[in-house]
Parts: C-alpha cells; sequence; structure tokens
C-alpha cells in the first residue's frame, strides 16, 4: 500500500544505553515529550497511538500514554520482538493513510539492561525450553560462517563493518556507544570472542532507551511547521517467512534471509523507487555479518559483491550508500522495542539536514529495516519533498 | 545385580525419543504431510507447503549433513552452564528435508560444513528427583583426521 499522504510531523529520542535510574515508562515519556516539542503540538492533537515494547510486563503501553496525560485516545500495545518499534511505526502511519486518525503516535521503550540481568535468558518461564537453549549471537554466527565457506567472506569483512558503525555512533549525540578514538577493524578482531568468527565489538549492546515519531497528513504537518522540509513516509512493508525447503522452526530465528528481499521488494513496489533512489540505510545490524548480507537483500548490489562493497567503504559516511549512520544497532544501540522508531529518528534528522557532522549530503530518501525473531521483517521508506 | 541406569526425561516433551538402551542414538519426533510428503520438525497439524490438514507422526534421524557450524565462546541462553572451552552449535539438513539447529557434540575444530553426524543425547542438569534432564545434539559420524 502507497503511503505517500503521511508525514512526519515529530521525532525524539532519548539517548540509549544504561539507564539506572529512570523505568522504561519514564524513558518513554520523555522520548514522547521530545517528539510532541518537535511537532508543535500537545496530546489533545493526536488521536490514536502505537506503542511498543518486548519486555513481557502487561499493560505498560497505557500506563506509559498515561505519564503524558489523560485524554481517553485508543492506544495500543504492539509487540514483534526486535522490529517492534518500525511495526508500531507502520500501524501509525496506516492510521493516518485510512483517515482514522489525523494525527498518530508511535512510541517504543525497553529497558533491555534489565532483562539481560535477569540472569540466564532472563524471560520468566521460557526459559528451560528447547527454544531458549541457543544464543541469538549462534545463530548469527551461523549465518557468517556459512558465507564465509559460500563467499570466501573474511572476518575482516565484518570487523570493517563493525568499525565503521562505532565510528558513526561516536557522530551520533542519541547512540550509546561514542568512542573516544577511531575504532579500527583490528580493535574489532581482537574484542573478546563470542560465536566464531564475531566478537563482541561486533555485536550490538542490550541497550535501555525509548524513541518515538508522530505521524500526520502532510497539509497539516505544512500548517504546524511551516518552513521545515517535509518528510513523507513513502511505504511500509511487514512480512513474515515463506515456507521454503529446509526451514528451521525450532530455536532462535530469524529468516530464511530472503524474508528481507521480498519486504523490501514490497516496500520499493509501493513507493514507487529503488535501491538505486536510496540516499541512506538503516538496518537491523545486531551482528555486523547482517549488514553484509542485507547490503545484497536490500538490492543495494549484486550477490556476491557485499565484501567488494565493505572493501570500498562505501557504506561509511560519504560513500554511495551510507548504511547505520547513527551507529545502528552496534553503537546507537539496540533495546528492543525503541529501535525501529531510532531509525526513523535518525532518517528524519538526516532528511531534514539537521544531522550536523554526521550529514548525508543531499539526503532525499531513507531506508528503514530490522527483522525479528519468530520471525518477521519490516522496512519502511522515507523521502523528502 | 547392577545399579539400574539413571531414568532420563527431556528438556521439553514432544521433541525426541529417548531410547531405554543408553547407547542407542535419538530421533526426532517429525511430522510428514499425507498430501505432500514433505518433512517437517516439531510436529505439526497444518502442512507448511501445501496446508494441507493431518500430518502423520514420523520419526526423523538420526543422521544428517552438517550446513554450517559455529563455536560459542559464552554460557548456554537458558541454562546456568558455563562450558570453559565453549560449544559447538550447528545446523544440520535431514535426508528427509528439515534442517534442525542444535547443541553439538566435540571440540573447538572437530566440524566442517558437509561432514556426516549423528544425533545423540546430553545431559544438562539433574532435577531434585535424580532423573537426568537431557536434550538431543549431534556430533561427527567419524573424528576428523
Amino acid at each position: 500500500m502507497k503511503l505517500g499522504n503521511v508525514a512526519v510531523l515529530g521525532v525524539g529520542q532519548v539517548r540509549f544505553g544504561v539507564h539506572k535510574v529512570k523505568s522504561g515508562i519514564e524513558l518513554a515519556r520523555d522520548a514522547a515529550l521530545l517528539a510532541l516539542a518537535d511537532a508543535g503540538i500537545d496530546l489533545r492533537s493526536v488521536n490514536e497511538a502505537f506503542v511498543g515494547y518486548i519486555e513481557p510486563a502487561a499493560m505498560l503501553a497505557i500506563k506509559a500514554m498515561k505519564e503524558l496525560g489523560l485524554t481517553g485516545l485508543p492506544v495500543t500495545h504492539v509487540e514483534n520482538a526486535s522490529a517492534t518499534g518500525l511495526v508500531a511505526f507502520r500501524e501509525a502511519a496506516h492510521a493516518v493513510a485510512s483517515g482514522r486518525a489525523q494525527v498518530a503516535l508511535a512510541l517504543g521503550f525497553d529497558k533491555m539492561s534489565e532483562m539481560a540481568r535477569g540472569g540466564q535468558g532472563g524471560r520468566g518461564p521460557g526459559r528451560d525450553t528447547i527454544d531458549s537453549v541457543i544464543l541469538p549471537a549462534a545463530y548469527f554466527a551461523l549465518w557468517a560462517m556459512r558465507r564465509m565457506h559460500e563467499r570466501g567472506t573474511r572476518p575482516e569483512h565484518f570487523a570493517k563493518i563493525a568499525a565503521k558503525n562505532w565510528n558513526h555512533g561516536a557522530l551520533c549525540p542519541v547512540a550509546d556507544r561514542q568512542a573516544d578514538h577511531r575504532v579500527t577493524p583490528e580493535e574489532v578482531l581482537a574484542s573478546r570472542k563470542i560465536a566464531e568468527p564475531l566478537t563482541a565489538m561486533m555485536a550490538c549492546p542490550p541497550d535501555d532507551g525509548a524513541a518515538c515519531a508522530i505521524l500526520a497528513a502532510p497539509e497539516l504537518v505544512r500548517k504546524l511547521r511551516p518552513g521545515r522540509p517535509l518528510v513523507r513516509v513513502l511505504s511500509s512493508a511487514l512480512q513474515t517467512e515463506t515456507y521454503t525447503p529446509g526451514h528451521t522452526f525450532v530455536g532462535p530465528v530469524v529468516g530464511p534471509a530472503t524474508m528481507s528481499r521480498d519486504t523490501a521488494n514490497e516496500a520499493y513496489r509501493d513507493a514507487g523507487l529503488g535501491p538505486a533512489d536510496v540516499s541512506l540505510a538503516l538496518c537491523h545490524d545486531a551482528f555486523a555479518n547482517e549488514e553484509l548480507e542485507y547490503y545484497e537483500l536490500l538490492g543495494f548490489c549484486a550477490e556476491g559483491e557485499a565484501e567488494k562493497l565493505v572493501e570500498e567503504e562505501q557504506t561509511s559516511l560519504g560513500g554511495r550508500i551510507p548504511f547505520n549512520t547513527d551507529g545502528g544497532l552496534i553503537a546507537r544501540g539496540h533495546p528492543g522495542g525503541p529501535t525501529g522508531l531510532a531509525q526513523i529518528h535518525e532518517i528524519v534528522v538526516q532528511l531534514r539536514g539537521e544531522a550536523g557532522r554526521r550529514q548525508v549530503e543531499n539526503a532525499r530518501v531513507g531506508l528503514a529495516h530490522l527483522v525479528g525473531g519468530g520471525s518477521v521483517c519490516t522496512v519502511s521508506l522515507l523521502a523528502r519533498d | 545385580m547392577a545399579e539400574p541406569a539413571r531414568r532420563r526425561v527431556p528438556i521439553e516433551p514432544g521433541f525426541f525419543t529417548i531410547s531405554e538402551d543408553a547407547g542407542a542414538p535419538p530421533q526426532l519426533l517429525g511430522s510428514r504431510c499425507r498430501a505432500c510428503g514433505e518433512h517437517f520438525f516439531p510436529r505439526r497439524m497444518v502442512c507448511a507447503r501445501c496446508l494441507a490438514q493431518g500430518c502423520e507422526d514420523v520419526l526423523l534421524g538420526p543422521e544428517g549433513t552438517l550446513w554450517t557450524f559455529t563455536w560459542v565462546h559464552v554460557p548456554f541462553f537458558g541454562q546456568k552452564k558455563t562450558a570453559a572451552a565453549g560449544y559447538g552449535v550447528g545446523q544440520v539438513d535431514l535426508p528427509e528435508g528439515p534442517r534442525i539447529q542444535a547443541v553439538l557434540s566435540g571440540a573447538q575444530g572437530d566440524f566442517a560444513i558437509g561432514m556426516p553426524m549423528r544425533l545423540e543425547l546430553e545431559t544438562l542438569r539433574e532435577t531434585p528427583e535424580g532423573e537426568e534432564v537431557v536434550i538431543h545434539r549431534f556430533r561427527p559420524v567419524e573424528a576428523r583426521a
């Protein structure tokens, strides 16, 4: 479904990292207040909210919205694992596109650091099961090992991607990891090993955080924020897996990888665009080798050429198609619920030309991609008029 | 009279067989679609390929081919187990079709993509009643030279 009649009215994000004092709901409140201020409205103007978090306690979506006021607006809890925030964004976009809401808000928050501290899995009753035995890191390492077998990819390629994202993160004020020096691939390779060939610096941190986006019809955005570049939501696709022989049903599963290709193709088709039109992309780089696969699956190079893209630094700031300009999951951080809305925040900041030292020149179209366990994939395309 | 072997119980019921013979390999509890013949693990009622209802129960394995593997340096996700040297994880293609993701038995360096693998049971822990909690894993059929 084409969504050209939806525009971004406001975005807000609290810095990702470990927040010891504030609760998830308080982080959510802060991100939403930033987005409302950016939009120039208060909660009375919001017709509907979609709130996402992964942490399993019930009712937090409504409780988080109550921190902003009690206006009676409809609130829906959205949860789709790591893709949660971007799926909440999709729901808000469709609510505006359908005319059901003039102004819709998407909000994501999580305190992943507490889930990680909850010990060995930390997910309560689900922990002693077949599904919980294998780490997500191991799952993505299996991708990496197969890629190395088929394509001759070397750990240095993954290290180079991770170092790039660390260095992008250092330029982003809301990123968790802001290294005080230029991170090198050698440093990434020398960090603690987690699952061959992946090292700790190739992996995202379990973060706390919150992010928010407010959407409205373009006419309303122009009226409320005259003089600001108008950022439209062109498309937002969501798919689950299509069965192929050899499908893996048990364990941490985010695949098959082709799910990303199919979802991206749907998003491109709905937007009437192709990869050549995209100025910057944000993807699910929970582990650096994923990003390499997505260069191909999102259509930015032919199959088997992702390694060349890395070697030529075409996905760094200043390159042909900068990826994860805010540091991505690896450096900006990956709290879960808000991650997709942090991607939207970065794309909107870039398309408005407000990204400072990490500004992509003439940024016109941004792509946000996430996968989530289970598994799902979602891709959104945004463009500046 | 020899001391009887400890009773073995699965980490979760419904995924694999446990033989009375401690040396016999487990098999996986799978399904086969009566309409199109596709095999699945774990068991399911509706065929994921042709959507026909009423898959029949079959046993899968115990042998397959290693599709990919890794060596994990951090503790198990759902367990307290901390193996200092780490442990293997892999995906094994069964001749019937399903690709099985499981822990691997063996040392780092024992594995190669394409090698034949066989199922076995690993004891994860003991229950307060003295039962052994087991899970399926794969081991290289022959150790590499």
